[in-house]
């Protein structure tokens, strides 16, 4: 299903993944598990012969969702909700949600309320991380995972079984690395829009298969350097509607490092496959960057995105805002001002899933890059 | 020395000094400690940390209608208008220094307790970055229906106080008392089941008190448990309402009480005594929410201290799932014979409000009573209008009227 696709397969894909998951939910006789971002660990999911699929939002109208969740509500956690109740639900046999936030809390109740016939787990991640009490909380959840994935599967999960579906995992991180550093150095290659596209789709369907499409795609590619890109840091949670990688794309802009959730961060999680598997998952907890919910020291993200930013020399940031994340919204304008204040040009995105119209974020992002390259900043 | 003092007079004395205490905490070497009103604050009071609530700060000024004046000057430096009002007002307070009171003492340090919200958190993480202080995030997952998952919760929060205690050691370089701690733990204890015995005097009908009593008596029990004149306090409110009870004296006559009201959230702050006449007028009385219990410890002295601590602060009602929190809210439908139900959609205060709408049809369901459900914020008077509130609980009690609840329940 997943395994000879190109960059143009993989583009229409990501934006609506699940006729296909559906498909092959039917030819393989497989479970979908649904989750929403972040940290819950797939390779569990995986390695109990289920799909782990992370549900990024729906582009399809509000039906259900704002009779549970008020429109002051995290706009992608309503997006999150209505996809499972209009739209895909029949798709998933359960659910792991994990719990970040006041409003992913809330999520876990309303969907397991609404969804009493499917296994529904939360995972109950730790919203602090500089103690050593994390980390035994999250080996704890990881292993209540385990535990109870294995009595709603009848299944006892194996050490192989976990090792291979790391093994797997790792190997699509890997792969998606490696694009990056082609994408970076060569943004004639690939847009940014098809590579979060590949990043995207790992999070969605079976990484055996869609693996073997990334390897393709990756030695098939022609390298074109390109001409006129500015480079730029994308700073945020997720950057969506993909849309808005078109308007990067129509304004040359490079994105050469980001701090996405499903971008940079997801790439930082692969377990190191020497020792305990377990303490391997939770140790990459900790190695993963900034994460506005459950972390606290913006300073610190501050310094991460400096150092990105330097490094990667690029021309300016684009801090992706979400839309009633209150998580972001208590970050933002102390982060923006330290950006500010080191001479760093910051542009902040407002987005809301089910926007339909992305004119004015193409007006104000046009305006931006120009006063940059005018020097006017 | 205090049984010459009524129950409010007692409350003014405790808090004057209380305030005093703190102003001059660092006279008396000792630290100020930030808090969330939902903490382990037992351990603060063992220690000699000051503790103190910017929350209690917010509802005064919310309370005296300051809300827009302090919210705004807080989005102007980029804050949204749909954060917390609690939060918004309060960092309006730092950059104007505007307030009704006289203010609070600057934080030495910040103990964030995330069972009753993130937002304090995140608010606590903003007023550290301004001024330099460490944040302790104790952090509570949520209180979910499984016993194994409950007692891991458990024991993750137990490590979490004992990395507290490491905290305060460190900062203070005194050594935790855990014998002084075990006599906090007592106050705390007997001053919360004196606290819930007041909040269950309005079992009476007709009730002795209302929710606004319970908004004003709860106070003592945030900002004081775990000392000696928390219980005295609470011991004195008791009595008094227990008099009252004696002497058939309600908030209502008895004639006139038709309409025993749940009250579903935090109150709408401005519209505090506004909101009791009104539902006066119609015979109603707002007997009881979920969060005026959220005080109500139920502390086992026989246990670990740290244990027990954990146990009743990760099950607060705001930390609990959905269905926990209707299970605990139709209790009170049973024990106090409410025969209505405001659900109170709060902008400021997601924590509370995202379940909302799923515990209404819960309640609904069960109890066969509607709901009245409004959407206004607790603290900025912006998102409150006036004509369509009073339209709402014009029309909700004429529902109720129709249905003959009122009879209902007095027949019951």
């Amino acid at each position: 299903m997943w395994e000879s696709l190109n960059l143009k397969d993989v583009v229409a894909l990501a934006r609506d993944p699940y006729p296909s998951i559906r498909q092959w939910a039917r030819d393989t006789g497989k479970k979908v598990v649904g989750s929403t971002i972040a940290d819950v660990p797939e390779e569990v999911i995986y390695a109990f012969d289920l799909l782990p699929v992370t549900i990024l939002g729906t582009h399809k109208p509000l039906k259900k969702a704002p009779s549970h969740l008020p429109d002051n509500a995290c706009s992608l956690a309503r997006s999150n909700l209505e996809l499972a109740l209009s739209y895909e639900g029949d798709l998933f046999s359960g659910f792991v949600l994990p719990q970040v936030c006041d409003t992913t809390q809330h999520l876990s109740d309303i969907w397991r309320i609404n969804f009493p016939d499917k296994y529904v787990e939360s995972y109950l991640a730790p919203r602090q991380a500089d103690r050593p009490s994390a980390r035994y909380w999250v080996k704890e959840e990881i292993e209540r995972l385990i535990a109870s994935l294995g009595e709603w599967t009848g299944k006892t999960l194996t050490n192989e079984a976990l090792n291979a579906s790391i093994l797997i995992h790792n190997e699509n991180k890997r792969l998606l690395a490696e694009l990056y550093e082609i994408k970076k150095k060569n943004p004639g290659t690939i847009t940014n829009k098809q590579f979060f596209a590949m990043m995207k789709l790992s999070l969605q369907v079976d990484k055996a298969e869609f693996n073997k499409s990334l390897k393709s795609i990756k030695d098939g590619l022609k390298l074109k350097k390109g001409k006129g890109y500015t480079d730029v840091i994308l700073v945020g949670i997720t950057c969506d509607p993909p849309e808005i990688f078109d308007i990067f794309d129509e304004l040359k802009l490079n994105i050469v490092g980001d701090t996405l959730v499903d971008g940079t961060r997801y790439l930082r999680g692969a377990p190191s496959l020497n020792g305990d598997l377990i303490d391997a998952m939770a140790d990459r907890h900790f190695r993963r960057g900034f994460f506005s919910p459950i972390h606290d020291d913006v300073f610190k993200n501050f310094e991460e995105v400096k150092k990105l930013y330097t490094e990667t020399k690029a021309k300016a940031i684009i801090y992706v805002h979400i839309e009633f994340c209150e998580s972001q919204e208590y970050d933002l304008p102390d982060l923006k001002n330290l950006i500010k204040k080191e001479g760093i040009p910051i542009h902040v995105l407002d987005t809301e899933y089910q926007t339909t119209s992305l004119s004015h974020v193409l007006t104000r992002a046009q305006a931006f890059f120009e006063s940059l390259k005018g020097g006017s900043l | 020395m205090n049984d010459k003092l009524t129950s409010k007079q007692l409350s003014k004395k405790i808090t004057d000094e209380y305030m005093e205490d703190a102003f001059h905490a660092h006279d008396n070497g000792k630290l100020i400690g930030y808090t969330t009103a939902i903490s382990p604050v037992e351990i603060f009071v063992a220690h000699d940390i000051v503790p103190i609530y910017p929350e209690n700060h917010a509802v005064a000024n919310l309370t005296a209608k300051k809300g827009v004046e302090l919210c705004s000057v807080v989005e102007g430096m980029g804050y949204t208008n749909h954060l917390c009002a609690y939060a918004r007002s309060d960092l309006g307070y730092r950059k104007t220094g505007v307030t009704v009171t006289r203010g609070i003492p600057d934080a030495d340090l910040f103990l964030a307790c995330n069972a009753q919200c993130f937002t304090l958190t995140k608010w606590f993480q903003v007023l550290a970055r301004q001024g330099g202080q460490p944040v302790f995030v104790f952090d509570t997952p949520e209180h979910v229906m499984n016993k194994k998952a409950r007692e891991e919760i458990v024991k993750y929060c137990v490590l979490q106080l004992k990395e507290l205690i490491a905290f305060l050691e460190e900062k203070t370089k005194r050594k935790f008392d855990y014998d002084r701690l075990k006599e906090v733990m007592k106050y705390s204890a007997a001053s919360s089941i004196l606290y819930k015995e007041f909040l269950d005097m309005a079992q009476y009908k007709p009730s002795p008190i209302s929710i606004f009593d319970a908004l004003i008596g709860m106070a003592i029990a945030v900002y004081r448990r775990g000392t000696q004149e928390c219980v005295d306090y609470y011991q004195t409110l008791v009595n008094e309402i227990q008099a009252k009870v004696d002497q058939g004296i309600g908030v209502l006559p008895k004639d006139q009480e038709k309409y025993r009201l749940y009250w579903e959230n935090l109150p709408v702050w401005f519209k505090f005594s506004d909101h009791a006449k009104m539902l006066g007028s119609y015979g109603g009385v707002i007997l009881t929410s979920l969060y005026v219990h959220a005080w109500s410890f139920e502390f086992d002295l026989n246990k670990d201290p740290l244990v027990t601590l954990a146990e009743n602060y990760v099950n607060r009602f705001s930390n609990s799932t959905i269905e926990d929190r209707a299970d605990m809210a139709t209790d009170l439908f049973k024990k106090y014979s409410m025969n209505g139900m405001i659900m109170f959609m709060n902008r400021s205060c997601k924590a509370v409000s995202f379940a909302v709408p799923t515990l209404k049809d819960i309640l609904t369901k069960r109890t066969g009573i509607p709901a009245l459900v409004f959407e206004s914020d607790m603290g900025d008077q912006r998102f409150y209008a006036e004509s369509q509130v009073r339209t709402r609980i014009e029309a909700y009690f004429e529902t109720l009227d129709r249905l003959g609840l009122a009879q209902k329940t007095a027949a019951a």
